[in-house]
Order: C-alpha cells, then sequence, then structure tokens
C-alpha cells in the first residue's frame, strides 16, 4: 500500500463499485493517514481512536457523492474537518458548562494541594504522570505562578481550554492522591 | 485500533454498487430548469406586468433582472457544489453569488439616483415580501429536499444560500408581474429582505442539512 493519490481513486472507484477487498483497503488507508492528523488535534489516544471510528463511518454514509474522478484524499479530509469540529464543539461546550474556576477547585478537592499538606513539589512524581499537556500547565501555574490566561497565551492554547486541562488533572490527581 | 479494524470489517462487508449522486452540473441545471417552469406557472396565474414591453426598452430595469436571474443561477450553483463534502472541488465558484449581489447593490444605487422625480410608491408595501416568500416555498422545499440526499459539510452556508436562491426566484417572479417603478420600494421590500432570509435559511441548513 503506497497510499500514492492515484491508488487511493483507483481503489474507490472499486468500491463504489461494489469490491469489498478495495473498500477495505481504502479505509485502512484512510485511517492511516487521518490518525496523525487527528492525532495533532486531540489530546487521548482514544478520542482519536473514537473520532477516527466516526469519520470511517461518515465516509461510508457518504461515499455516494465521491465520483473516483477527482482527488480522494481532499474529499476524505473535508469530511474529517468536518467531524473534527462538530466533535471540538460539543465536546468543549460540554466541558465548559461543568468547567469550575480554577479558584473553586481548590474547594472541590478533599485537602487543598496549594497549601500546608500539598505543595506542587511534594507531589511533582504524581504530576509528571499526568499526560504531558496537562503536566506543563500545573507547572506553569503552581510552580512558576503564571496565570490560566497568561499560560494560554504562552502554549498557544484558549483559556478556556487551559482551565479546561487544569481541571482534568486535578480530577486526575485527586483520584491518585485520595487513594 | 482494533475497534477501527473491526469497524473497517464490518463496512467493507457492506461494499455494494453505489448509485452516485449527480454532478452538481447536473443538479443545478435540474434546478434552474425547475425554476424557469416554476416562474412561469407563477406568472401565468398573476400574468405580467401591463407595461412590461416598454420597461424592457429601460436597461436599468433590463439590467436588474438580468442581475436576479444572475442572483438565481449563481446561488443554485454555489448550493449544488456545497452539497458535496469537498465542494466538488470548486471552492472558487461556490462564492459566485457574492459578485452578483455587489453587482446588484451598485445597480440599485445608480437606479435610486437615476429616479427622479421619485417614482410614487404603490399603496401596499410588505405584502410584496410575504408574496415572495410565499412563491419561494416551493423551490426551497424543493431544493432542501435534494440537499438532504448529499452530504454537506457547510450545512449552514447551504442552507443560507439555497433559501436565497428560492427567495430570488420570488423576487424575480414579482417583478416582472408588479406594475412598480419605485426604486425604493423595491429596494425595501423586494431586495433588503434577502439578507434575512439568508439569516434563516443558515438555521435552516443547520436544521435540515445535518446528515
Amino acid at each position: 500500500m503506497t497510499g500514492a493519490p492515484s491508488k487511493l481513486e483507483s481503489l474507490m472507484r472499486k468500491a463504489l463499485a461494489g469490491d469489498q477487498q478495495a473498500y477495505s483497503a481504502l479505509l485502512l488507508e484512510t485511517a492511516r493517514f487521518l490518525r496523525p492528523f487527528l492525532s495533532r488535534r486531540l489530546n487521548g489516544a482514544s478520542e482519536v481512536e473514537d473520532l477516527l471510528q466516526e469519520i470511517l463511518l461518515s465516509i461510508h454514509k457518504a461515499r455516494h457523492t465521491y465520483d473516483g474522478q477527482r482527488p480522494y484524499k481532499p474529499w476524505a479530509f473535508a469530511i474529517a474537518q468536518f467531524r473534527l469540529l462538530d466533535y471540538l464543539r460539543s465536546h468543549y461546550a460540554d466541558h465548559l458548562r461543568h468547567a469550575v474556576e480554577i479558584s473553586e477547585v481548590e474547594n472541590i478537592l478533599p485537602e487543598n494541594v496549594t497549601e500546608s499538606s500539598f505543595t506542587y513539589e511534594s507531589i511533582s512524581a504524581e504530576i509528571k504522570q499526568l499526560p504531558e499537556k496537562q503536566a506543563t500547565i500545573l507547572q506553569m501555574m503552581h510552580q512558576e505562578g503564571y496565570t490560566a490566561k497568561e499560560v494560554a497565551e504562552k502554549i498557544g492554547m484558549k483559556e478556556s481550554a487551559v482551565k479546561v486541562a487544569a481541571h482534568r488533572a486535578y480530577k486526575i490527581l485527586k483520584e491518585k492522591l485520595v487513594r | 485500533m482494533k475497534d477501527v479494524d473491526t469497524l473497517i470489517a464490518a463496512l467493507a462487508r457492506e461494499a455494494r454498487p453505489v448509485r452516485q449522486a449527480p454532478h452538481p452540473f447536473v443538479l443545478f441545471a435540474q434546478w434552474m430548469g425547475g425554476a424557469v417552469v416554476y416562474i412561469a406557472l407563477t406568472l401565468l396565474y398573476s400574468g405580467l406586468r401591463p407595461d412590461l414591453l416598454a420597461r424592457l426598452h429601460s436597461p436599468l430595469y433590463l439590467l436588474e433582472l438580468v442581475l436576479l436571474l444572475g442572483i438565481i443561477a449563481t446561488a443554485a450553483l454555489s448550493a449544488a457544489l456545497l452539497v458535496f463534502p469537498d465542494m466538488h472541488q470548486k471552492r472558487r465558484m461556490v462564492f459566485s453569488p457574492v459578485l452578483m449581489f455587489a453587482l446588484l447593490a451598485v445597480l440599485i444605487v445608480i437606479s435610486w439616483q437615476a429616479d427622479s422625480p421619485p417614482s410614487p410608491p404603490p399603496v401596499h408595501s410588505v405584502e410584496c415580501l410575504l408574496y415572495i416568500a410565499f412563491l419561494a416555498l416551493l423551490p426551497a422545499a424543493w431544493m432542501f429536499y435534494s440537499m438532504r440526499k448529499f452530504a454537506s459539510t457547510h450545512h449552514y452556508l447551504a442552507g443560507s444560500i439555497a433559501l436565497l436562491a428560492a427567495f430570488s426566484i420570488g423576487a424575480l417572479s414579482l417583478r416582472l408581474s408588479e406594475q412598480t417603478d419605485s426604486i425604493l420600494h423595491v429596494m425595501q421590500w423586494h431586495y433588503l429582505p434577502m439578507i434575512g432570509v439568508s439569516l434563516i435559511g443558515l438555521w435552516l441548513g443547520k436544521t435540515l442539512l445535518k446528515w
């Protein structure tokens, strides 16, 4: 499987004619080139796999809109981009509904990680086990003293996304530390 | 990873010969053919304006009709492209209605300046908007029905453009049947509502063209 454009179009033409093997090869190749595209835009591997499945289903559903004459990749990427935006929109809308201000998060925790019993240093080993982005955010906020807004500017994320990531990290830490 | 492979295997088992969607130009031709027939039928019902032949000698009026037809055609073409996930890889054509709109806006300004002394406005006002909206119902329903068979990744825009095309069909029909030369009236009750209609189309597109 080379993934050369002409190969993909040829596979799709065969798939549209009912060739199951060609269709399977096409979808495998599509998954192969979409996975890095999604990985660069999403946090976890499970999110990538979930969305990838949704995109493959959409490609299957919309395959009658492809004629086998024009390049396949722009068509597939258009669907992938559409589903990705849809996913991010609903994902962030959902998280923002449940998002809690950083100042309030400390009250949610059974013990205040920023005060006496926990310091950033005392739980740095647990923090290092967090996903890289979350660990960086906590380090910047609690060790280097940046606000969520400043962190967002420095690492090129939205402030709301930083808060959501921090909130997730606190939840993970809470579970680990309470155990 | 394993789930993806399982899904691919399941989808591949469903592979059957697929009836392809028509080319966007075919869809466009169908819609334009339908629009011409529909306008003819509505004019049969409402009748042509009595002074139409005389008015056709006015370049501004003639150009207005041509531009309205241009808006219908470009909007229909744009909608036909927007129903494909990749816009059939003809992105530039999608934005062709913008040019027609700009030209119509310029023409309206010129017609306004040329309307001196101003032509008396007709006694009716909002009735025109309602009549155009009524005329647009059937074309809009047809277009949305056709569009739902495709897979638009720009459903907001597709809905907006489709409704604009349908409304323009109503506007052209009324412009050929209503005997008024008041450009202010035409601007206020025929053309400005197009903006509002396009906004409603965004919502309709979001609701009806989801897949």
